[in-house]
């Protein structure tokens, strides 16, 4: 017997998903240990192990996925990081590109730079766009610089010289002298962490590099020690922003690849499932407490963005209106995010209209009807009052709900203040709700020119499935996906993603200028660095695979759209048909007589499995699976308005046939409830998912 | 379908159906202002993002605006008018209009609005609308914001409103009209083109929207969408104190009469009711700094929103309770022929002086004046080594005033326009510049007890043989006002280092040629600061001292803080003694 474990740990709870060979599924949930995440992992494992009376030896494998860098970032607990520029330029980390991420708000503060301007110093030297030395390096500028930084004390240094993504010489040069001065201190340039132009987007993501390597580093060291205690010898894989898993030693160097690796785990293992289901184009929709998130899935492949804006915080134009919060630059699954979820506060506006977020209760004092303190109705509460989610206990039955308390608060703050009956302020609430998530959906679908109408919707997360079937309507979705696991599903997703290793080269030139020669030279330069990093991997040549990319952009334009550069080695050419494409479908419009330029060309080294990662079915152990202890087997519903209150029998996902049964029905899980509204009907298919069809109300 | 079934009139009033509407139509108009800056081609539209995209009912009411520039607020609805009014029945899907006309709804000729009707089943249902800054217009100055320029007929090309598609096809003679009056046709073109797309997401999204309501109903909640934007606005500006509330500032001069220009502003709170009256504002001026009324309003429209509730929507509903009233052929309420290409500057006093009274209605909340709008403009013009022209565009953006509670923030966009800087990596790709220094000023935010933000300083070495520079800038004789006792934030500031070593000091508007080698060095001003300086917590100025942003020397004579050693800090006694002994001066 062998198994493969995903952990992911968020700010709340830590997930634990254990996949055998055959498809044997273990799931614990336990509260998260902010001050040492590595014993809520240590606790985790505990747990599941004994329960399939296996020990750490037969774990092939972990995965994990890690708030940890974010939270180093939003709680400022990194490590004082120095800052090396050129001279002239100490000040663009802090002055960013100046812009505010809402219009029209005097309140809005920007954020600390991660680097203070004591810890700021500059060096004489001079480089080109075009990559000519203008000044060469003053090394005495250089060790006046350092005498500083180390004076103050600082425990990482960035180096961010101008035009160093042309000519790196300086900055190494500068690391070089670092390293003769002192043996330790972690140096991040800005030439490997993110090669590309723009020299604050490149500055910065650098300057977060250093700011959490100390941090995370200590931290999967200990996650290692844990491991080791437990006698688990199998590789410890880290999940990246990305959508790929990296070894531990390089996710220690360039933890900034690994902010948003809890998400992009949800995304990758939808994708998978998707795959295995036959559906090619697919919405993922993952539903928390505080929190939406949404990503596109087309022809089997997800979308990813060059950078992220760590701690902007969340609001409707977050996606629009960049600067909020801390810029790095690294590719990421494109997933946007809204701040609604389970726990948002809801209240009435000074208009006279309901808003649901981005407050959140959180998980203490959570909604009203956890009658922990919490006197703000939240959505969870109007589902609650709906019959969405059970009115008497907790899915898994750990916690009494207390459905008096939300009706009195949503009678009392919502439904008297707009004079409407108490169901039809939850039903309301519930609505908006889904309007402000719809967002989300729609900044990954519309807003890149897809029309939300022709995908499935998979939906996970706690919360997900509760809003489901209501949100697929109002967005004139038919399909809807609930995998198994739903709510501890970005757990399950760690298992599936390959090792992946992303590297890009600027090679910034007019498209039809383009020689092969070079470009065959360019890919192959890049493939021996993937070769490379994943050799240190333990992954063989015959284990590797590579995929080119290019991207692409008509001159003068901002945005490149990255299409894929396969058998751009042959024929340079086949890239302006394929960009030409792209960008009539994303943009609605293509113009053959403007010049196309080629900007970078992109390498992802694949470490593959020595076999099938996942299994063809998946049966889940009993406890994930149990219908609720004691739980109620049927209550009335509210559906709103038009349909009223309607009986609604409440039954296990293993109680779901491979007939189609009409709604109104629930399903009620250990880790999420599912509601199938009148109108739309179920089925359970393959991989234990449950397929719902929605139909007009 | 939801449950929107809304051919109840009594549904009509469903709050929850209102809130998914506005959603729909702000993520349309966000939808439209994402494909305008993926796609644009010049600087100042694709990293600056000046340019606004807006939706419109088939009446021409605003119905949504994208989270662009504030003060585009106002004008486009103008733009619609005027289109309205030259083709009114005449209109058919597919057509594109196009206008520059500063008195159509542009106010400014490099401001090129399109707008495209909208249609279901052959009737008209909607308009969506994008205005973007052009690099280049023609006229006699390259880059179209020359302040220099006494009447409209030296700015450039001015398009009344035209088809620019017609039935979907392109009107060619007004493309060629464009190509051949603009020096950069090729970006100048292609950001019309973003624009025609940005368009064209609108309509296809509004069709997709109003198709789920059915046409007569969705017009009822736009309706009831602007009356609850106005009771929104109404019920914040019931909240403020009752009465009138005066200001005034200035601008330097007009770059050609050497006097300052006074913007005198009177805001009166009468229930929930608000007007901004800018009588006693100076008359129009010879320099092309005059606003045109549209652009006036919109600074207005854009300040008083920032002290209402920040959920108030952005339609035509927020303009009814605000009246705005300017004096005829005043500067804020320019006729033609008068220049309004540099009008920028004429909205940022404007919004000055609009702030000024809001400090006195809401002072919890408002801050001295900054450098925090585009205060200084750069146009640089001339010809490649191969003959064909080149124009560089740039807008510098500045710090914060110091405000009750906070510093002013060192180096953030303002409120009026949420404005971005161009890389330099970027720059110097693709402009003849070498970037000298991009950098704060050590000493120079304006003190108080919150610190104005710090200037910038912005040098730029010119790399070909000739090429001729004009830069609009203010603030040199008028800084940044502080409030109460705040100091006024450091004027700015522009020398030209020429080739040869001498430091050629620069007015703040001028129009000069340059020779390779030649640096200009732009000094923004910095924020004015709030409160008496003598009060500044001494901690702060310690935080200061250690960050480097406040000098030893600075912190005696500007806050009376005496810092010493190392590391340093504040000797307590010798800061009361300083303080006790010069705050009669302070």
């Amino acid at each position: 017997m062998s198994f493969r474990v995903g952990i992911d740990i968020g700010g709340t709870f830590t997930d634990l998903v254990l996949l055998g060979r055959a498809g044997r599924t273990i799931t614990v949930k336990v509260p998260s240990t902010p001050d040492d995440y590595s014993r809520s992992i240590a606790e985790s494992l505990e747990e599941a192990l004994p329960r399939i009376g296996i020990g750490g030896r037969e774990i092939d494998e972990v995965i994990h996925g890690t708030t940890v860098a974010t939270n180093a970032i939003l709680e400022k607990r990194g490590v004082r990081t120095g800052l090396v520029t050129t001279a002239g330029f100490r000040d663009v980390l802090e002055i960013r590109r100046l812009r505010m991420p809402r219009l029209y708000d005097l309140r809005w503060q920007k954020p600390e730079p991660l680097a203070a301007r004591v810890d700021r110093v500059e060096v004489e030297e001079r480089i080109e766009h075009t990559g000519r030395v203008l000044q060469p390096l003053d090394e005495g500028s250089v060790h006046a610089a350092l005498d500083k930084l180390f004076d103050n004390g600082v425990e990482a240094i960035a180096v961010a010289l101008l035009n160093s993504y042309v000519n790196d010489r300086h900055e190494r040069r500068v690391a070089e002298i670092i390293r003769e001065r002192a043996v330790d201190v972690p140096i991040c340039l800005s030439c490997e962490v993110h090669p590309e132009i723009k020299e604050y987007e490149r500055t910065s993501t650098t300057v977060v590099n250093a700011y959490i390597l100390p941090v995370v580093g200590t931290y999967l060291r200990s996650l290692e020690r844990v491991l080791r205690r437990l006698e688990i010898s199998g590789p410890l894989r880290i999940m990246q922003s990305n959508g790929g898993a990296m070894g531990v030693d390089a996710a220690a160097a360039k933890p900034v690849n690994i902010i948003e690796s809890g998400p992009s785990a949800g995304v990758v293992g939808a994708a998978e499932i998707a795959a295995k289901l036959g559906y090619e184009d697919v919405l993922t929709f993952d539903m928390g407490g505080t929190t939406a998130k949404a990503a596109m899935i087309e022809g089997g492949r997800y979308d990813r963005v060059g950078e992220l804006d760590v701690g902007a915080g969340i609001n409707f134009g977050a996606r629009f209106l960049k600067g909020g919060g801390y810029h790095v630059s690294v590719p990421a699954i494109d997933i946007a995010e809204v701040g609604a979820g389970g726990g948002s506060l809801v209240r009435v506006d000074a208009g006279g209209a309901l808003a649901a977020g981005p407050e959140s209760a959180g998980a203490m004092p959570g909604p009203v009807c956890y009658d922990q303190g919490g006197s703000v109705a939240t959505v969870t509460d109007a589902n609650v009052v709906l019959g969405f989610i059970s009115p008497t206990q907790l899915v898994g039955g750990e916690l009494a709900i207390r459905s008096d308390l939300s009706a009195a608060a949503i009678r009392e703050q919502i439904a008297d203040p707009m004079g409407v009956s108490v169901d039809d302020a939850a039903f309301g609430i519930h609505r908006v709700a889904n309007a402000t998530m719809a967002r989300a959906l729609r900044a990954v679908s519309s807003e890149r020119g897809r029309d939300p109408r022709q995908f499935a919707l998979m939906v996970f997360g706690g919360n997900g499935p509760v809003h489901a079937a209501t949100l697929a309507r109002s967005l004139d979705i038919s399909t809807i996906l609930i995998p198994p696991v739903a709510g501890v599903f970005s757990a399950l997703g760690l298992l599936f993603p390959a090792t992946e290793h992303h590297f890009v080269r600027t090679f910034k030139r007019e498209l039809a200028d383009v020689a092969r020669d070079d470009i065959a030279a360019a890919f192959a330069a890049l493939e021996a660095e993937g070769a490379g990093a994943l050799s240190a991997e333990g992954y063989g040549a015959d284990m590797t695979e590579h995929e080119h990319q290019a991207d692409l952009r008509y001159r003068g334009e901002n945005t490149n759209l990255t299409v894929s550069a396969a058998g751009a080695v042959d024929d340079p050419r086949v890239l302006a048909e394929g960009f030409a494409r792209e960008h009539e479908r994303t943009y609605g419009y293509r113009s053959d007589e403007e010049t196309v330029e080629l900007v970078n060309l992109r390498l992802i080294a694949r470490g593959l499995a020595a076999e099938a990662r996942v299994p063809d079915s998946l049966s889940v152990a009993e406890r994930s699976a149990v219908p609720v202890q004691g739980g109620d087997r049927g209550r009335t519903v509210y559906y709103g308005a038009e349909t009223g209150r309607l009986e609604t029998p409440v039954i296990a996902r293993s109680a779901v046939g491979a007939a189609w049964v009409d709604g109104p029905i629930i399903v009620e899980e250990y880790d999420s409830t599912t509601v199938v509204p009148p109108g739309c009907r179920i089925r359970r298919i393959g991989w234990d998912t449950l397929a719902i069809e929605v139909g007009p109300e | 379908m939801e449950a929107l079934d809304v051919s109840m009139p009594e549904e009509a009033r469903d709050p929850f159906t209102l809130d998914i509407i506005k959603n729909a139509l702000a993520a349309i108009a966000d939808e439209m202002a994402i494909t305008v800056a993926r796609t644009a081609r010049s600087f100042v539209v694709k990293e600056a993002l000046d340019f606004s995209t807006a939706l419109f009912n088939a009446d021409g009411e605003l119905i949504a605006q994208g989270t662009c520039l504030p003060l585009h607020m106002g004008a486009m609805p103008f733009a619609v008018e005027a289109i309205q009014r030259a083709f009114g029945g005449d209109m058919r899907p597919g057509d594109v209009y196009v206008t520059n006309d500063p008195w159509d709804g542009s106010t400014h000729l490099p401001d090129v609005v399109c707008v495209k009707p909208v249609f279901m089943a052959g009737e008209l249902v909607g308009y969506a609308a994008a205005l973007a800054h052009q690099t280049d217009i023609g006229g006699r100055v390259a880059g179209g914001n020359a302040s220099d320029s006494t009447e409209i007929y030296q700015e450039g090309l001015r398009l009344p409103p035209v088809r620019l598609y017609d039935g979907g096809e392109p009107v060619d003679a007004i493309f060629r009209i464009i190509a051949r009056n603009v020096r950069v046709p090729d970006t100048v073109l292609g950001d019309i083109r973003s624009e025609v797309a940005a368009c064209a997401i609108g309509e296809r999204q509004l069709i997709d929207l109003i198709g789920k309501y059915g046409k007569g109903p969705f017009e009822a909640w736009c309706q009831e969408l602007l009356d609850y934007t106005e009771r929104f606005t109404r019920s914040e500006i019931a909240k403020l104190p009752d009465g009138s509330y005066r200001f005034t500032d200035w601008i330097d001069d007009d770059g050609i009469d050497p006097d300052p220009i006074v913007f005198a502003c009177c805001i009166t709170v009468h229930g929930d009711d608000l007007t901004v009256d800018f009588e006693g504002t100076a008359p129009q001026v010879r320099g092309a700094i005059n606003s045109v009324f549209p652009f006036t309003a919109s600074a207005a429209w854009a300040c008083v929103r920032a002290v209402l509730d920040g959920d108030i929507p952005n339609n035509a509903g927020y303009f009814r309770p605000i009246e705005v009233k300017a004096p005829e052929r005043s500067i804020v309420n320019a006729f033609p022929p008068s220049p309004v290409a540099a009008r920028g500057l004429a909205g940022f006093r404007i919004a000055d002086a609009v702030m000024g009274c809001l400090a006195q209605i809401v002072p919890d909340l408002v801050p001295a004046s900054g450098g925090n709008a585009p205060e200084a403009g750069i146009s640089l013009g001339g010809y490649q080594p191969d003959g064909t022209p080149f124009v560089y565009l740039e807008f510098l953006v500045g710090s914060w005033g110091g405000g009750p509670h906070r510093d002013g923030m060192d180096a953030c966009t303002g409120i009026i326009v949420n404005y971005s800087n161009t890389p330099v990596e970027l720059l110097e790709t693709e402009q003849p510049l070498l970037v000298e220094r991009y950098s704060f000023v050590d000493d120079s935010g304006g003190p108080g007890e919150y610190r104005g933000g710090l200037a910038l300083d912005r040098r730029l070495r010119f790399l070909y043989d000739e090429g001729i520079v004009q830069v609009r800038s203010d603030r040199r004789h008028v800084p940044p006002y502080g409030l109460n006792d705040g100091a006024t934030g450091a004027p700015s500031d522009v020398r030209i280092r020429r080739a040869g070593g001498e430091v050629e000091q620069m007015p703040s508007k001028f129009l000069t040629p340059l020779v390779r080698d030649d640096v200009i060095e732009i000094r923004l001003a910095s924020g004015g600061g709030y409160g008496r300086a003598f009060d500044r917590d001494p901690e702060r100025v310690l935080a200061d001292a250690r960050e480097e942003k406040v000098s030893v020397s600075h912190a005696a004579e500007a806050y009376g803080v005496v810092l010493g050693g190392t590391p340093l800090a504040i000797d307590r006694e010798a800061t009361r003694a300083r303080r006790e002994s010069t705050s009669a001066g302070r």
